[in-house]
């Protein structure tokens, strides 16, 4: 039995490429979806397993630029084939796409005989190089926001950056999930497709999947004929431009990962206070003797506790006198401070309550002064 | 038969007795629980006893000296010791109204004159004192261990609190509700001007909060309101923990939504109660929440309420001066992270809104557009890849193959 023919499908450095995408983007998930779902029980755990928290965002971030850097790659050789090599644009859609998908999926109901022939990309490879594209578009601006907060907030609204964050999760969810139902299914379950590995498929695989690229390949129409001469002419004009495309790309890598320093490092300084501040005068001792209660009147208590607590400061001075009873029925700058219709009111409680005044009378005392004003604030 | 019924009793009492035994074991280990609040046990009850039968040491005996006003001690330090005791502000405090005897506390001393003493200064007969408590409140006594006031006393700062310098012995009411162990409004009213005693100011900053003038009131209101939190409340009464460790402060938040995601406290004055769901759903709250169930005691510069909020000097959102909800306060709040942050930088938190339709409109927009394009899209994949599945399993059931 002869060895099969196969034909080439994929090049090593497209292979390389697929290799790069598929590391970065599986880090990209394992380290993004974790902090998109974070209250989850799962996700913590991730987070943990993966070394805390900011070191998965350094993981995403480093993946993150390495998918960044493939795509630079990607682009300055699709200028490559545009430009110099001018192959044919095998993987733009068409309308026969939507046409072989509804024949592909009529087939499969039962509504149709006919399987479509299909060429070089069939209608799902299409369908997931555009997807990658469209999400490459969205993360990468979503993550640019996300990255660079500062400077986007500086052109617009500042509501855009977690809109963005909600946009980069939806994203990220939808981009996961195709990958596990189309490209999985696709690849892997239909038929576990090793040509992203080997680099290339067997007749057997080409008549049944591409059979219309096997057939330009039988008539040599498959690629285009290239002069040499032109060939080597388009190489030198696309060297230098794209040299210069590639600093300026790189340069966009560069600024993109660290055109700004969005927070301090440091712990913010929190203004301080001194804890251990004792009030002054000191209440020491924390119980001073209590004058001893006669009867609950002015000469049998109040006149005493007032001699004792007040009369420093309310016998000539503190706006007010203390030190006899016609003193504290006069009252004082502020008026009188015992308010006969509503003693409860009186002046000389409320300013003992609120905790403002400069000394204050102890629980006891205030309690039995207040008794006394209640009771009308009797002499004797 | 007769000893198969003698062997069943003998079974059915063994089986009784290890009944007892077990809710004898249950009954006794349920009656030694540790000491709690104001519950004296076992030392208290036996020094009542011994103080009773020991004649002479009443507290009429006692008073017969320290009742009279003006005994003075003067203490090796030079500092004046008040030796008076009001007997009717003692017999009015919770001690006093319970029944409790001089000599249940001051235990050394049983006759006149009394032994010599070794207090030094008046901050020695404090702390000195204070190694009573112990003997009935065991279980604060220990909590006081713990705390901040306790590390620092052992690291020789004498002027840390010990029990007695909150706690006036002769003179203190009952503070809680025995049966729920609340304490009494009025009680909570009065912890910031105890605390203020040493951390004046702290105090005089928490006066001027939201919380605070609620509290103690202010010029535009009377105060008295004790549904907000005082000192205690965040830091703990007996084990006050030490609020500057990276520990406390990842915990804060916490500490904060014990009361702000209660429905039950925030509704009364129109607060939300997203306030901790929407800071962790953000890149700040995130972080500090793994932080602080990884990693509890790690620092991390990502702000905790206080950041923003401020600690002691809380405002409300409001506020004029230095609430949040004022453009220019919130963006000197962000640049203190953020030095490079300008005008529309602080849009960027949701400020703990849910996003709506009415706030935030472009990320509840985002949301819901990815609500509605992510299932389409899956779903139609999904359909699609089912539809070749069915149809090869089918097939190859059938034996065919495809054309």
């Amino acid at each position: 039995m002869t060895k099969e023919k196969t034909y080439p499908r994929f090049t090593l450095a497209q292979r390389i490429e697929h290799l790069t995408q598929l590391v970065s983007f599986t880090i990209l998930a394992v380290t993004g979806l974790p902090q998109k779902f974070v209250t989850a029980p799962w996700a913590e755990g991730m987070i943990v397993a993966l070394g805390g928290i900011e070191q998965v965002r350094i993981m995403h971030r480093v993946a993150a630029t390495i998918l960044l850097l493939a795509t630079v790659y990607h682009l300055v050789m699709l200028g490559y084939k545009l430009y110099v090599t001018r192959v044919k644009l095998t993987m733009l859609p068409a309308l026969k796409d939507a046409v072989d998908a509804w024949q592909v999926f009529a087939h499969n109901i039962g509504l149709s005989k006919v399987w479509p022939k299909m060429g070089r990309f069939t209608f799902e490879e299409k369908v997931e190089y555009w997807a990658f594209v469209w999400g490459t578009v969205v993360m990468a601006a979503t993550g640019f926001i996300l990255w660079n907060p500062i400077a986007t907030a500086r052109f617009l609204p500042g509501e855009f950056i977690p809109a963005a964050k909600a946009a980069h999760g939806g994203e990220a969810l939808l981009a996961v999930l195709s990958i596990l139902i189309w490209h999985f299914y696709g690849v892997h379950f239909r038929r576990f497709n090793k040509s992203m590995w080997t680099g290339k498929l067997s007749e057997e695989e080409m008549r049944h999947e591409h059979p219309l690229e096997l057939a330009d390949i039988e008539a040599g129409t498959a690629t285009r004929p290239v002069d040499p001469v032109d060939l080597r002419q388009r190489q030198r004009r696309f060297l230098p431009v794209a040299s210069i495309a590639s600093v300026i790309l790189l340069a966009g890598v560069a600024w993109f990962v660290s055109f700004e320093e969005t927070a301090i490092a440091t712990i913010p300084a929190l203004p301080t206070v001194e804890a251990f501040a004792p009030q002054t005068p000191t209440p020491i001792p924390p119980t001073p003797t209590p004058p001893p209660v006669e009867s609950l009147t002015w000469n049998g208590y109040i006149g005493t506790l007032f001699a004792t607590k007040c009369t420093s400061c309310h016998g000539e001075a503190g706006g007010l006198a203390l030190t006899t009873y016609a003193d504290l029925l006069a009252g004082g700058a502020n008026g009188r401070v015992i308010d006969a219709s509503t003693p409860a009111e009186s002046l000389i409680l409320v300013a003992q309550t609120t905790g403002e005044h400069p000394g204050l009378l102890s629980e006891i005392e205030l309690d039995r002064l207040t008794q006394w004003v209640v009771a009308g604030a009797p002499e004797r | 038969m007769p000893m198969d019924i003698q062997r069943r009793g003998r079974l059915l009492l063994a089986l009784v007795g290890a009944a007892l035994l077990v809710v004898l074991v249950w009954a006794i280990g349920s009656s030694s629980q540790p000491a709690r609040a104001e519950a004296p046990t076992g030392p208290a009850l036996a020094a009542v006893a011994e103080a009773v039968a020991q004649p002479g040491i009443s507290n009429e005996y006692c008073l017969s000296c320290h009742g009279k006003p003006n005994q003075i001690e003067t203490l090796p330090s030079g500092e004046l010791r008040y030796l008076s005791i009001d007997a009717g502000g003692y017999n009015a405090s919770v001690h006093g109204s319970g029944g409790y005897a001089c000599v249940q506390c001051h235990t050394t001393i049983r006759e006149y004159p009394h032994p010599e003493s070794t207090v030094q200064d008046l901050r020695d007969a404090t702390i000195q004192g204070s190694e009573t408590c112990r003997e009935c409140h065991e279980h604060n006594f220990e909590l006081t261990h713990d705390s901040v006031h306790q590390a620092a006393l052992d690291e020789g700062n004498r002027d840390a609190a010990v029990c007695a310098d909150c706690h006036n012995p002769h003179y203190e009411k009952q503070l809680n509700d025995p049966t729920t162990e609340e304490l009494w409004p009025n009680a909570r009213l009065a912890v910031p001007q105890m605390c203020a005693r040493c951390h004046s100011t702290i105090y005089d900053q928490y006066k001027q909060s939201v919380h605070g003038s609620a509290l103690l009131g202010s010029a535009d209101q009377p105060g008295g309101n004790a549904d907000v939190p005082t000192c205690i409340d965040c830091h703990g009464v007996h084990n006050v923990v030490d609020p500057t460790t990276a520990q406390f402060r990842l915990n804060s938040p916490e500490t904060c939504a014990k009361c702000h995601t209660d429905p039950e406290r925030m509704t009364p004055y129109d607060l939300t109660t997203h306030v901790l769901d929407t800071y962790i759903a953000d890149f700040h709250g995130t972080t500090v929440t793994l932080f602080e169930r990884e990693n509890p005691d790690q620092e991390t510069n990502k702000p905790v309420c206080s950041d923003c909020h401020g600690v002691h000097d809380v405002r409300a959102v409001s506020d004029p001066e230095k609430g949040l909800q004022v453009k220019q306060n919130l963006l000197v709040t962000c640049q203190r992270c953020h030095p490079d942050a300008t005008a529309s930088f602080p849009d960027s938190w949701l400020s703990h809104y849910v996003p709506s339709a009415e706030n935030n409109p472009l990320v509840y927009f985002v949301d819901v557009f990815y609500q509605f394009f992510i299932p389409i899209v899956v779903g139609g994949m999904v359909v699609f890849v089912l539809a070749d599945a069915g149809r090869r399993i089918y097939q190859r059931v059938k034996g065919g193959a495809h054309a």
